[in-house]
């Protein structure tokens, strides 16, 4: 290989194209702000007010071609938004927690020497796992990986997690269970418009990833088939050559009952099964139940529509399986995930081009920053905290004994309610937005309000900042550069387009500076730019399996992203995994596994009949607390609304555009109606980036899966019910 | 090499990203001058833009009295000339799909003039530049009629409207149903 002129594939998309550049203006080339499409995008520059004023689309990155959705064109605005943050806030009277009230704007000096204090103050009283830190992914890697050392070095502490719970746990644990490595895509996205067949589960690609669908259309322009698992015929599933439309919930049962039909009918690759899998056996055993009528009776799919979808996935020559927050925000999300990876390793659809595996990732940096050492059991490289070996690899970077690596914590929704037993009296939440995005909002706002102190970085006041006692602004991702890991695995350059707006600093230096008011300068001191960040990071990520030593900002640079694990310097990275056959276990051998199907923890009766399922729109990103803002956005979609189906509106006598009462055994919330013949009639779906009354977390299930902790927002019971119920003639 | 705005309803997802990124346009005041529609509402998700087709005998520019609509040499139908518009709105009455916005304000007609700045120079308008699904593609006749030959039905119909809606126009439109012409690979 000639690292020299080496570039990642392209496909038939890609075309020439120039820019526009108007005078008085420069272009910067970076990444989207919001989900890990990451696609790429130029911000136009004033060169005068060294402002950014806009955006030209970057027709040269070869994972989107200049495509964006209308949260990337818009997504510039958040830069010089007038509700930037841009002085540290502190609020004296802790009686005002949970609403606006009360911050004065500060010093940061005054805000570290706040924070200092409380933190030492309450480690003396109650020991060093007393303080907690929440992050999230969409921060870069580099601070990501330093929010990692920073609550395990700086603080000391073992409570450290963050808001992939929601997003992508389940995805990454149930393909680390049967590959052994969690590359979120085992092949590139313009492998995709190659394959010939594309199944997608639990994914609406439409409004969560648009940039896809070109691709998506072409499989079925050259005559391939779009096989789509959704309660809902999304924009996606309306063209589906197979729409499975399952009840919310049901999906293990409905991967088993393809895999029955799969090994039934004679699609699998015994070849592939002997030589690289472990678990057929027992698995077709398991699956033996799961015949098209009883698997219909669970799922509420035709029998016919199982059967073709099966037979499609089986005959093709190439065949692509991508899952997403559908089949992943579940009890059994990471079984889930599993069972689907099952069809593609009995029929040998992994491990060369155009055939694969993957899981759409929902944060812009939810692949990178969930490799490095951000979540409780985990440190860089995707390494450990409870493997001695990795600890002391870590160690020996950070520079610190083995023996002072704080030990494993507990999951994101979990530390609620270790905040409730008052066991962690403290939480430094950067990057996130629990008050909106977790589950049971209710009993999240009243666990916040009984904290001692809290500290909120973020760039806007969002709704959990509203339960800070300290407030520190932010820098947004045009003003630092760094690096993110897009949905398949390609590590990318973010670049700086302004100066930080007013006081703001990025989230890396806060964290460094702390650490020196902390006592702990000599961990972090010698970290000036994130780039020097980065090349810890390489550092502590050599060896792990998800292995950044070979790459630099330069090779990112010069061959358009690269590809982990990329572990030399001479290594251009590898854009499709498992070419040699070779799985991440001591056997070299995947795992095929028999996975019982169990309900959803709450499933419809008497009193709640209905199911309820969450999820998105295309102008909203997450708790929303960024596109809530932007005036397009806003205009497109106001509010939430509950999708109804006609004939189950009118057993409630409820019309369309009507306000309806929707409420589940958490809670309560008014919404206005939204009539569809697009979703099943015994099901109801609300999208979740809104807050207080209007928040679909007050509806949701905090009920756990047992290995990911991912909580179920994509199944609970629930009832809706006319305002004013009419008298009865 | 000329190359022309082109349609393909069926991908549509309604996701309206070509309005956000009209008003990107450096003359387009930050004010977007197409639509997406929803075609079956309460029905199924299926939505298509209504772009302006840039007649090559535009009844918005015959019907305005001042001649403020003027035709670039493209054929790009351009937004009335401010100092000309009198702010009748014949021109939206007169188009067959009532384009032309108005800004009531300013008492002035305001249409999509294919971002001119960028389409004289072959590089794509806006909305095709950012349309995720390839909904709006910018392409040169010759990939046109590749299309064409692609989507052709064998009843005697194309798929797509062309050569003409109305009358003849610049932009080539393709209606839903490119699906049913192609054959499948297994
Ligand atoms: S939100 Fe996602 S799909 Fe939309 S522009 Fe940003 S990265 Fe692309
Ligand atoms: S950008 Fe493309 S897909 Fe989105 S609404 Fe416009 S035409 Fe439709
Ligand atoms: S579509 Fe309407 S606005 Fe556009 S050129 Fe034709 S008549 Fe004029």
């Amino acid at each position: 290989m000639h690292m020299d002129n080496y570039k990642n594939p392209r496909d038939n998309f890609f075309k020439e194209i120039e820019n526009i550049n108007h005078p008085d203006e420069t272009l910067v080339p970076t990444h989207c702000s919001y989900c890990a499409m990451q696609c790429g995008m130029n911000l136009r520059v004033n060169t005068k007010t060294n402002k950014i004023i806009g955006v030209e689309p970057r027709y040269d990155w070869p994972v989107t071609l200049g495509k964006m959705c209308p949260k990337g064109v818009t997504a510039y605005q958040q830069t010089n938004h007038p509700d930037r943050l841009l002085k540290p806030l502190i609020r004296d009277d802790a009686s005002l927690k949970g609403t606006k009230k009360g911050f004065r704007e500060a010093s940061w000096e005054e805000a570290y020497d706040l924070i200092v204090k409380k933190f030492k103050q309450l480690q003396a009283d109650y020991g060093k796992d007393s303080l907690s830190v929440y992050g999230g992914v969409s921060m870069t890697n580099e601070k990501c990986y330093l929010n990692g050392k920073f609550a395990r070095v700086a603080l000391q502490t073992k409570y450290l997690d963050y808001n992939g719970r929601f997003c992508m746990a389940s995805a990454a644990s149930g393909i680390n269970r049967s590959l052994g490595i969690d590359r979120g895509s085992t092949v590139p996205w313009t492998d995709i418009p190659e394959t010939d067949c594309l199944f997608l589960a639990g994914s609406n690609t439409a409004d969560c990833h648009p940039t896809m669908m070109f691709r998506v259309w072409a499989v079925q322009e050259r005559g391939g088939y779009l096989i789509v698992v959704d309660p809902r015929e999304t924009p996606v599933a309306r063209r589906a050559d197979v729409h499975l439309d399952l009840r919310p919930g049901t999906d293990l049962a409905l991967a088993n009952g393809i895999l029955h039909i799969l090994i039934k009918n004679g699609h699998t690759d015994d070849d592939f099964v002997k030589k690289h899998t472990n678990g057929f056996e027992e698995t077709k055993e398991l699956v033996k139940q799961f015949t098209p009528e009883y698997t219909s009776q669970i799922t509420g799919v035709a029998p016919e529509k199982i059967i073709k979808a099966a037979e499609l996935y089986g005959k093709a020559p190439n065949a692509i399986l991508l899952f997403a927050r559908g089949i992943e925000q579940q009890v059994k999300g990471v079984d889930n995930v599993s069972a689907y990876i099952n069809l593609a390793l009995v029929t040998g659809n992994i491990g060369r081009p155009k055939a694969g595996v993957g899981t759409i990732t929902g944060q812009g940096n939810g692949q990178g920053g969930r490799e490095h050492g951000q979540k409780a059991d985990a440190l860089p490289g995707y390494r450990k905290i409870t493997d001695p070996e990795h600890v002391k690899e870590v160690a020996k970077v950070w520079g610190i004994e083995p023996e002072e690596m704080p030990g494993e914590g507990v999951s994101a929704f979990e530390l609620f309610g270790l905040m409730e037993k008052k066991v962690i009296r403290s939480m430094y939440l950067l990057c996130s937005n629990p008050v909106v995005s977790a589950p049971d909002s209710n009993y999240v706002r009243k666990v916040l309000k009984q904290l001692d102190f809290m500290v909120v970085s973020d760039f806007f006041l969002s709704e959990s900042a509203e339960y800070g006692d300290v407030v520190l602004p932010t820098t947004t991702w045009s003003e630092d550069e760094g690096t993110t890991t897009n949905v398949e695995g390609r590590v990318i350059k973010i670049n700086r387009a302004q100066m930080p707006l007013g006081e703001s600093k990025p989230d890396w230096l806060i964290q460094v500076e702390l650490a020196e008011r902390l006592g702990r300068g000599k961990y972090f001191s010698h970290l000036k730019t994130s780039e020097d960040v980065f090349n810890e990071l390489r550092l502590a990520s050599k060896g792990g399996k998800a292995d950044y030593y070979g790459v630099t900002w330069e090779k990112i640079k010069k061959q358009d992203g690269v590809f982990w694990p990329c572990t030399k310097e001479e290594d251009p990275g590898t854009p499709h995994m498992f070419l040699d056959k070779k799985f991440y276990f001591p056997d070299g051998k995947a795992k095929i596994l028999a996975l019982p199907y169990v309900p959803a923890a709450e499933e419809p009766d008497e009193e709640f009949p209905l199911h309820l399922t969450t999820g998105r729109v295309v102008y909203h990103y997450l708790s929303g607390n960024q596109t809530r803002r932007i005036q397009f956005l806003k205009d497109m979609c106001p509010e939430p609304f509950v999708e109804v189906h006609p004939e189950t509106a009118k057993k409630y006598d409820i019309e369309h555009e009507e306000r309806v009462r929707l409420f589940t055994r958490r809670g309560e919330v008014i919404y206005k109606v939204k009539l569809t013949e697009a979703i099943r009639k015994d099901t109801l779906f609300v999208p979740y980036h809104w807050d207080f009354e209007q928040a679909a977390n007050i509806l949701t299930n905090p009920a756990l899966d047992p290995i990911s902790k991912m909580p179920e927002f994509k199944a609970c019971a629930a009832q809706i019910e006319k305002l004013e119920m009419k008298k009865v003639q | 090499m000329k190359k022309r705005l082109y349609l393909e309803l069926e991908n549509c997802i309604g996701c309206r990203s070509c309005l956000a990124a009209c008003t990107q346009c450096g003359g387009h005041e930050e004010r977007n001058r197409n639509y997406v529609y929803d075609v079956n509402p309460l029905v199924d998700r299926q939505t298509m833009p209504l772009m302006c087709l840039h007649c090559v005998n535009p009844a918005c520019a015959r019907s305005c009295p001042a001649q403020a609509i003027q035709i670039h040499e493209t054929g790009a139908v351009l937004s009335a000339l401010v100092e000309k518009c009198i702010g009748c709105q014949n021109c939206t009455i007169a188009c067959p799909y009532g384009i032309p916005k108005f800004d009531t304000e300013q008492n002035l007609m305001y249409k999509c003039d294919l971002c001119i700045d960028r389409s004289k120079d072959g590089i794509p308008p806006m909305c095709a530049s950012v349309c995720p699904t390839n909904t709006l593609q910018w392409l040169t006749d010759e990939e046109i009629e590749q299309k064409q030959n692609k989507f052709n039905l064998d009843n005697g119909k194309w798929v797509t409207s062309m050569p003409y809606l109305e009358g003849e126009t610049n932009v080539k439109v393709n209606l839903p149903g490119i699906l049913q012409g192609i054959s499948k690979l297994y």
